[in-house]
């Protein structure tokens, strides 16, 4: 599974740096304001064309880089019900927690679990390819994470199972 | 070549920079002030603040030989700074008339007017009134579609190339009664009224132009876009096709600045954190190298790692080391803002210098 | 009249002047308009060279032909051709034959060309990146709790892993020659395939 794993982390960490060139760009619509043009879409020439990288069917990252902001949004492999519950638990849990997060945006775009928005301010702050690596190191968890919760959640069902049914032996 | 020579002021970002002509004075501006920085010795002090925007300066420039010091900002504001005899410096505010944030700014070569480039699709060209005693400003704008991102001064202080988000590159003509004598005839034109369009420039990809520059002899025009290439247009005459249009695709991410170190050579610098130089003529430009030293600290990096680590990295991260990275390879630890000429004699620059949003100031020996 | 919420109109749209009506055409130089005919033409002869054996010449064919000009259909079906093409071509022969075609005359920009079909193609099947355009925004609400659960297909979950995992290889031997600048240019390039 690691065989094609790699590939794809590759080509979204590329992907990642270059659509991360942004700059201190204010308003053209609004001003005295500093919007992130991603996010307002007041003016088509300041978006440029999105990029999508997938693994497979429902595992892809699609980016969308403007002028000074980024939305990153990524699809999560999601097998089965049980998988995509857990998902859905999982990325609702960190975005209702999204301000320490500073980059995870409060929701997701229609189609993929979990998005960033990284704007200039990020970058200016923040190391930008560390910036890349924290959304590398993000998406190669959260598979592992899900993986985990489900074994747990398998082995606790079982041992429920077990304990309940016990009794009518 | 000598190594260069790194001032880290702060940790915020440099929007723009700009050494007096001794090169003993350096404006930085930082968010919405302009620190000014005094060279003692080996090192650059604090020594005064302009503070009275009330926004992100965006451009700041100090006249060579006047002294005084224009800035501009996101407010939407210009003012020209002159020192008083007290020895403080004192704003004048520019009536630049436009309703959007500026962008950049740049006084032209006679230091009679400058140039301000706005979120407004306008570039006001701002001149001395004498009567009134006050800075006032003329409109550009047609045929201008989006932000104006940089303005450079053609040598004769009356044409003014600029970039745009649109992805062209223009050539204006600034011609203001009064003000300018009338220019030479050049490749660019002859008769020069206000707003006369010279040249409006594409390249295939149209990205956003990020800087344009004018060769020193002004027969040449630069302009590097958000497309990772550096274009450089030869004009021919008034009204003709230019003899040649020169588009190099780099390899590198995109390049945020550039200026010319003599009339065959480029420096370019932006998001690669490092800076490039490029040659070339009429007949073919090419990227010659960096002027980083590419040999890196050698004893610190190659740290012993153990072949499982590397491959496992290798495997989940898609990248060869996992060793401590935080730190980059290049001078600059972030993408360089601007870059400069910081000396020159007899038309080639020896030293240029680069601002960047890591805090840094740099100067590199060609 | 009583249908419309007029508290949120754009009013930026109605504005000719403002910068959300920019011309985006004013940003690609003059495409040739292609007919859908033509690129199926284009593409037979295509395969006519893959059938020989000339991978690479038909690769170089496809991508300085790309028809920028075509509507949607013409360049889905140009799109199908160049990832048959590349299917076709070995893991081993793709660096000598990407380093060939950088150095040859314009490689850089079919390299380029390269670059936006291989984005295109892992696009592929995820409709919502082809009517994301900016005056076609529709942000409908997402339906949230587990009513979307059933909506799903699992079925087809590793459906599609094979093709993307060829374009993930190309991809990753095209960056390691032409650097991220490739990447800039397909994103600013309003010339789409």
């Amino acid at each position: 599974m690691s065989q094609s794993l790699r590939p794809y982390l590759s080509c979204v960490r590329s992907t990642l740096t270059a659509a991360l060139s942004l700059s201190n760009f204010a308003s053209q619509a609004a001003e005295r304001h500093n919007v992130p043009e991603i996010e307002a879409q007041s003016s088509p020439e300041l978006l440029l064309n999105p990029l999508t990288v997938s693994r497979n069917q429902d595992e892809r990252v699609f980016v969308e880089p403007s002028v000074n902001s980024v939305r990153v949004s990524i699809r999560i492999k999601q097998a089965d019900e049980i998988e995509h519950i857990l998902v859905h638990k999982f990325t609702r849990f960190l975005t209702q927690r999204a301000e320490p997060f500073f980059i995870l945006r409060r929701k997701p775009v229609p189609g993929y679990d979990i998005s960033f928005l990284i704007t200039n301010f990020h970058t200016e702050e923040m190391l930008k390819h560390k910036l890349v690596d924290f959304i590398i190191q993000f998406m190669e968890e959260v598979d592992k994470e899900i993986s985990e919760m489900k074994l747990f959640l398998n082995a606790r069902a079982r041992f429920v199972a077990e304990s309940f049914l016990t009794p009518f032996d | 070549m000598a190594a260069p020579e790194v001032h880290h002021l702060f940790h915020a970002p440099i929007s723009d920079h700009s050494f007096s002509d001794d090169r003993s004075t350096l404006a930085v501006a930082r968010d919405n002030n302009v620190e000014l920085y005094h060279r003692s010795g080996k090192t650059f002090n604090l020594q005064d603040e302009l503070r009275g925007h009330d926004k992100l300066v965006t451009g700041v420039d100090i006249a060579p030989q006047s002294g005084r010091i224009v800035t501009c900002s996101q407010d939407r504001n210009a003012y020209v700074w002159e020192p008083s005899e007290s020895g403080e410096w004192k704003p004048t505010l520019v009536l630049l008339r436009i309703n959007r944030a500026a962008t950049c700014v740049r006084w032209c070569p006679g230091e009679t007017k400058f140039a301000v480039g706005s979120g407004a699709r306008i570039i006001a060209v701002c001149y001395f009134e004498q009567e009134n005693d006050w800075w006032v400003s003329k409109h550009l704008k047609k045929p201008l579609r989006s932000t104006v991102t940089s303005v450079a001064w053609h040598p004769n202080s009356v044409l003014l190339a600029a970039g745009s988000t649109d992805g062209h590159a223009r050539v204006f003509s600034s011609f203001i009664k009064g003000t300018d004598e009338r220019p030479e005839a050049s490749p660019w034109g002859e008769r020069l009224p206000f707003n006369t369009v010279c040249g409006e420039y594409l390249n295939p990809t149209a990205g956003w132009v990020h800087d344009v520059a004018f060769a020193p002899s002004g027969n040449a025009l630069a302009f590097c876009s958000h497309d990772s290439n550096v274009t450089i247009v030869y004009p021919s005459g008034p009204e003709q096709p230019p003899q040649a249009v020169i588009s190099i695709s780099t390899q590198q991410l995109p390049f945020t600045s550039l200026l010319w170190s003599s009339e065959t050579e480029l420096i370019c610098a932006g998001y690669d954190c490092s800076v490039y130089r490029l040659m070339g003529d009429a007949n073919g430009w090419q990227i010659t190298g960096s002027l980083e030293k590419d040999n890196g600290r050698p004893g610190l990096e190659q740290r012993e790692e153990s072949a499982l680590n590397m491959f496992r990295s290798m495997d989940l991260r898609g990248r060869a080391s996992s060793a401590d990275d935080t730190k980059l390879k290049t001078v600059h630890q972030n993408s360089i803002n601007t870059a400069r000429i910081y000396q020159e004699s007899g038309g080639n620059v020896q030293k240029v210098s680069t601002g960047g949003v890591d805090g840094r100031v740099v100067v590199w020996t060609l | 009249m009583s249908n419309i919420n007029w508290r949120t109109i754009n009013i930026d749209a109605l504005d000719p002047e403002s910068a959300y009506n920019f011309d985006l055409t004013t940003l690609t130089p003059a495409v040739q308009p292609v007919s859908t005919s033509d690129v199926q033409t284009l593409s037979g002869q295509i395969r006519q060279l893959v059938r020989g054996g000339d991978a690479e010449g038909a690769l170089r064919g496809a991508l300085e032909n790309a028809p920028y000009g075509a509507d949607d259909q013409g360049k889905q079906i140009h799109l199908s051709t160049v990832t048959e093409v590349l299917g076709q071509i070995r893991q081993t022969e793709m660096t000598p034959l990407l380093q060939r075609m950088y150095q040859s005359e314009g490689g850089s920009e079919l390299c380029d060309t390269l670059m936006k079909y291989l984005y295109k193609g892992m696009a592929q099947g995820t409709s919502h990146t082809t009517n994301n355009s900016v005056h076609g925004r529709s942000m409908t609400p997402q339906a949230t709790g587990f009513s979307q659960a059933g909506g799903r297909s699992f079925g087809a979950a590793e459906g599609g892993g094979q093709a993307m995992s060829v374009f993930l290889s190309w991809h990753e031997k095209l960056v390691e020659m032409v650097g991220p600048g490739s990447i800039v240019r397909v994103m600013s390039d309003r010339r789409t395939v």
